[in-house]
């Protein structure tokens, strides 16, 4: 019995990913928090949207990889791709808590309000709901098979929010305020986009890290337990190991 | 137990259902705004009077007055083409600005005033530091008030 | 084992410098004083009053001139301020001025002013945003690294 090949090679560039991530986020966070010069009108409050949209993004990002895996996984019936879709919707799960939470923290100095029920919001809390229904599905079905299927499905429906969730703020009127980066250009000056895009660049590599370690480690309990008898699946094992 | 991971799977797919089920067809979205202009405040009718609702615009430059005596102020909300006197009792967001956009909520009362308890100030997309502002830089924004007239 | 308790080390270590060295810059250059203090400990040279301006006593003279009451917990403190034209300054706001204690006048002489900075906010939101990720992080890692072992010994590993 071998590790698979896709695991061996998450293995060796992990680091890369692990080591950037750790660059970026160490240099946006003196500049976020240190060398980059309070908003005109927020003033040092501003500073939290270094961390919250970036978490934001990447929330936004983890959902559209679970897509795209649960599409492949559908197409290929690989199981490794169901390890990284179960991966990366826990990931996201995450994320998404954490953009909430830190969206509530910037929310009351700014607007004078910890929580309110609009468009953006609400849109983004469904994703919460969403990621949540889909982990305790997969906990709930029995066969790997059907559960990674059932899975997929799930999140490909569950795909429809995040057009919501982007266009809540163009849509409908909203107190949360529109992308600041869009078609229209940025409307952020320079001293405080650098360190956004630090933080931002940085969170993806974060998530990128997270994924391969999460997936490796749903991979490796699979075989594990595969091996050991615990979970009867033929379909996962030759499919794995072939 | 394959019961309890029946009722499990249906409480899962209910949650994904019903979140998704809100978005298309619950109170989300067109059926509902988040807040209303002071032009369809002033076309309310007695019906909306007294009944909370929260209401968008722009605080008008000059327009704002405080009590020596205790806190709260008045001012007068507009989207460019009503403007609707408002009453806040209560110390109001840091933020808060003449020229800036605000969401109240509160009461519109029949004699034509917006009683309000609560104050959410609403910041634009644009950052920048203060130096910049006051070089008189202006970034690529959506205007506020064109989203409110539309 | 060791290597990931190693570098987990390093991380904590690198984590815990930038938390004190970023806490020492906040409290060195921005932590901001009450009027009572002013009042009490007369200190000569710039300084950060933080109170709220208030109502009925503002006085503007020119577009960057104005007078007014900071008021505290437990005293006020009278204000002259002279800078750029002011954004934030109106009744019934809080606010952090910085300049200088004039003494011999009992005014406080301001030459700028800033909307209260939250530095707790923003300290609870980066800690909200990182720690999760970090401590999730680490029990991923952990037990990544229990389970190629427990792989090996298992006899199910084969080296390549």
């Amino acid at each position: 019995m071998t590790i698979h090949r896709v695991i061996r090679k998450v293995q060796r560039f992990q680091g890369w990913f692990g080591g950037g991530a750790a660059l970026c986020l160490g240099v946006g966070l003196y500049l976020g928090l240190i060398g980059s010069p309070p908003d005109y009108y927020q003033g040092e409050v501003v500073r939290i949207m270094y961390i919250h949209v970036p978490l934001a993004h990447t929330a936004l990002l983890a959902y559209i990889v679970l897509t795209i895996g649960s599409l492949w996984y559908l197409w290929k019936r690989d199981p490794i791709v169901d390890n990284m879709c179960q991966a990366v919707a826990a990931l996201s799960a995450v994320f998404t808590a954490l953009a909430l939470g830190t969206g509530m923290i910037w929310g009351k100095p700014t607007w004078d309000t910890w929580w309110t029920w609009d468009a953006r919001l609400t849109s983004f809390t469904v994703l919460l709901l969403i990621l949540i229904g889909y982990l305790m599905l997969r906990t709930f079905v029995d066969d790997p098979e059907k559960e990674a299927r059932y899975g997929a499905i799930l999140a490909i429906v569950g795909f429809v929010d995040l057009p919501i969730i982007h266009f809540s703020v163009e849509w409908w009127r909203t107190l949360h305020q529109p992308q600041s980066i869009s078609m229209r250009g940025v409307s952020i000056s320079s001293g405080l986009l650098v360190p956004l895009m630090f933080m931002s660049i940085g969170m993806s590599l974060l998530f990128s890290y997270m994924l391969m370690v999460r997936t490796q480690l749903l991979y490796l309990d699979r075989l594990l337990h595969a091996k050991q008898g615990r979970l009867l699946s033929q379909f996962h094992l030759s499919k794995s190991d072939s | 137990m394959p019961g309890k991971k029946k009722v499990g799977m249906i409480i899962s797919i209910l949650l994904v259902g019903g979140a998704l089920a809100y978005l298309a067809l619950g109170n989300f979205g067109e059926n509902v705004v988040y807040f209303f202009t002071p032009s369809e405040v002033k076309a309310f009718s007695t019906d909306y009077y007294q009944k909370k609702v929260r209401v968008g615009g722009m605080v008008v430059e000059g327009s704002m007055e405080t009590y020596p005596d205790r806190l709260g102020l008045t001012f007068q909300l507009t989207d460019g083409e009503a403007t609707i006197p408002v009453t806040f009792e209560g110390i109001p967001p840091d933020l808060f600005k003449e020229g800036q956009g605000a969401v109240v909520e509160g009461y519109w009362t029949g004699e034509h005033r917006f009683e309000s308890n609560l104050i959410m100030a609403k910041h634009s997309e644009d950052y920048m530091p203060i130096e910049l502002k006051r070089a008189g830089v202006e970034l690529p924004r959506k205007d506020f008030m064109k989203s409110l007239v539309e | 084992m060791t290597n990931l308790y190693l570098r987990w080390g390093g991380v904590l270590i690198v984590a815990i410098v930038f938390i004190v060295l970023t806490y020492n810059y906040y409290r060195d250059h921005l932590a901001s004083l009450v009027p009572q203090q002013v009042k009490q400990e007369a200190p000569t040279g710039d300084v950060r009053v933080l109170g709220m301006v208030q109502g009925g006593t503002l006085e503007t003279r020119a577009a960057g001139e104005a007078t007014f009451t900071l008021l505290g917990k437990s005293a006020t403190l009278p204000v002259h301020y002279q800078g750029p034209p002011p954004d934030n300054l109106r009744e019934l706001k809080i606010l952090v001025l910085v300049g200088t204690w004039n003494a011999a006048t009992q005014v406080f002489e301001a030459r700028d002013i800033g909307i209260v900075p939250n530095y707790g906010f923003i300290a609870g939101a980066y800690l909200l945003g990182l720690l999760p990720l970090a401590l999730f992080l680490f029990a991923m890692a952990r037990r990544v690294h229990f389970l190629y072992d427990e792989i090996k010994a298992s006899k199910l590993y084969e080296e390549e």
